[in-house]
């Protein structure tokens, strides 16, 4: 009986969807019902991450000038991260309420470890020649930070935005949990229904390479000094380690 | 050009917390546009003595005057725009391009656009490096001695009345170091800025200093003078040590044979000619090698003299090289 109810559902009556198959031809006809889970699941992945930049930097920012801090940080922020994500989407509904505020509370949560400890290093890897010069020829602590130090840590923060956005978009396939939609919705509705969850997940896929790849852009545009280094080889290492770190 | 300011050292101390005093009543006084050396061993202070002037350390008590004014008034921020500032490890910006380094000071100023990019080019081609070439680049693709170059150009970028400079250039290879020393003397020549230059290698001292602070351990002053004071008339033992063994030599180093008092021309088949513009010290081992006794001096082509073994011994013993700096500078 529910099995026919799910079948009804998907809306197509051929043997293809009645048996759970790969059914190119459902897909092609259903793909708009795609749309709207999957704008959720951007705007949940990119809310989380820039919320997450925000927080994560202002704390980066307070505790590069006060080393004790950055233990306790890593240490609350690394709590956060080992937490289930489904036990939280629970633990907050009573606070939060169902609904997307729910889960980017969550989302965002599990970022802050990624990020701070990469804009941390990306400033401890800033040269100490080049802020000592700095501050010798006359910038305040001020354009010391956002002329020297955070274009030199560029390269480390980025790679953390990357890490932090391929698993919020994986995350995020359970913000449904909490009742903020996304395709993780989609998935778990009718997970026995292979073009289903193909289609969902395809989608999912192709959100996380194309942020990467967005991201990467903004990094070699943004960074034309790193390519001035050896030229392409040193491009090429970048790939390579941030693969690694995926 | 703004004219170079005098630079006063007040009793000054160091104390970093509770720890013993690396800087003890440092006292000194830098007439305006002269090059103060601080040599020393390592530890002795000398780099936290200069880092006092721009305030990049902060003085536990005494003061510094700059032009007769307290580097303790006001910003200090704004103090170091009016400094220029040069350091071993040069600190450029890696991330930005050789124009935009030099340009750094200018642009924190507020210079228009323009403006800056005509200063840029003047202070490149000043420290002898091509603008064209050069201004776009990252400082990763240049030499070593290209990027100090380029350090001593941000520096003088606001042409500031006094120069600070760390040990600029102890990590170049010696060839190229001898080579920015002599250009940056004669830059200085030109530009006659105030400087305090500090090295641990007493050659370059003697050579780069109109005086000398020779500074030894617990931030002590061993003893402030012209350098060729200091080898005549080693204040201490240390001193003398410090500046070795040699010093006579080193004094002679000071000195060129045409402003030497040479004996009158004679005939001395065999003997190497000497030309007028070297220093006394090479002479003396042009001599010493050829196994000659004395050998014509010889400038603008004409025998004006004859420079012998005896006499430069006869110099040394009497102490009348010391007399003869200024001359020798010129």
């Amino acid at each position: 009986m529910i099995a026919q109810l799910e079948i009804h559902q998907r809306g197509g009556d051929d043997s293809c969807v009645a048996a759970n198959g790969f059914c190119p031809g459902w897909i092609a006809d259903n793909l708009d019902r795609y749309l709207h889970p999957f704008w959720q699941h951007v705007y949940l992945s990119v809310v989380a991450v820039a919320a997450g930049f925000v927080i994560a930097f202002a704390l980066a920012v307070l505790a590069h000038r006060r080393r004790w801090l950055v233990g306790p940080i890593i240490g609350v922020t690394g709590v956060l991260y080992t937490l289930p994500s489904i036990a939280v989407f629970f633990l907050l509904q009573p606070i939060t309420g169902r609904g997307p505020l729910t889960a980017l509370i969550a989302l965002t949560a599990y970022t802050l470890l990624i990020l701070f400890r990469n804009i941390v290093t990306g400033f401890d890897n800033v040269p100490a020649d080049a802020v000592d010069a700095a501050r010798g020829i006359g910038f305040t602590d001020r354009q010391v930070l956002w002329r020297v130090e955070l274009p030199l840590a560029m390269q480390e923060i980025v790679a953390g935005l990357r890490i932090a956005a391929t698993t919020t978009v994986g995350l995020a396939t359970l913000a449904f949990f909490a009742g903020a939609g996304g395709l993780g919705g989609e998935i778990f509705a009718d997970i026995t229904f292979k073009s289903n969850v193909v289609v969902a997940g395809v989608l999912c896929l192709m959100l996380a390479i194309v942020f990467d790849v967005l991201l990467l852009t903004v990094q070699r545009v943004a960074l034309p000094w790193q390519r001035a280094h050896t030229g392409g080889p040193r491009a090429r290492r970048l790939w390579r380690e941030a693969r690694v770190m995926d | 050009m703004t004219d170079p300011a005098t630079l006063e050292f007040r009793a000054v101390c160091k104390r970093y917390a509770d720890g013993p005093l690396v800087l003890r009543d440092l006292s000194l006084e830098v007439p305006a546009g002269e090059i103060c050396v601080l040599v020393g061993p390592s530890g002795c202070g000398k780099t936290t003595a200069m880092r006092m002037v721009n305030r990049m350390v902060d003085i536990t008590s005494g003061d510094i005057l700059i032009g007769g004014r307290s580097v303790r008034d006001g910003d200090a921020a704004k103090l170091r725009r009016d400094i220029g500032y040069v350091i071993q490890q040069v600190g450029l910006f890696p991330h930005q391009t050789i124009a935009g380094n030099v340009a750094a000071v200018p642009k924190l100023l507020g210079w228009d656009r323009r403006r800056i990019a005509a200063r840029v080019d003047e202070l490149l081609e000043l420290v002898g490096l091509d603008p064209e070439e050069l201004r776009g680049r990252y400082p990763a693709q240049l030499s070593g001695g290209q990027r100090q170059r380029v350090g001593v150009a941000r520096a003088l970028a606001v042409d500031p009345p006094l120069m600070l400079m760390d040990e600029p250039f102890g990590a170049i290879d010696p060839i190229s170091r001898e080579r920015l020393q002599d250009e940056f003397l004669r830059l200085q020549a030109q530009l006659r800025r105030t400087v305090v230059f500090v090295t641990h290698d007493i050659d370059e001292a003697i050579k780069m200093g109109d005086r000398i602070a020779v500074m030894k351990a617990g931030g002590v002053l061993a003893q402030y003078a012209t350098p060729a004071e200091l080898l005549s008339a080693p204040a201490d033992a240390f001193v003398a040590d410090f500046v070795g063994a040699d010093r006579a030599l080193k004094r002679l180093s000071l000195l060129r044979v045409r402003d030497v008092e040479l004996a009158p021309p004679a005939p001395t088949p065999d003997a190497p000619v000497i030309a007028g513009d070297r220093t006394v010290r090479d002479a003396l081992s042009i001599l010493l090698e050829a196994g000659v006794r004395q050998a014509p001096v010889v400038a603008q082509d004409t025998v004006v003299g004859m420079l012998s073994v005896d006499a430069v011994s006869r110099m040394l013993a009497e102490g009348d090289v010391t007399t003869q700096r200024a001359a020798a500078g010129s």
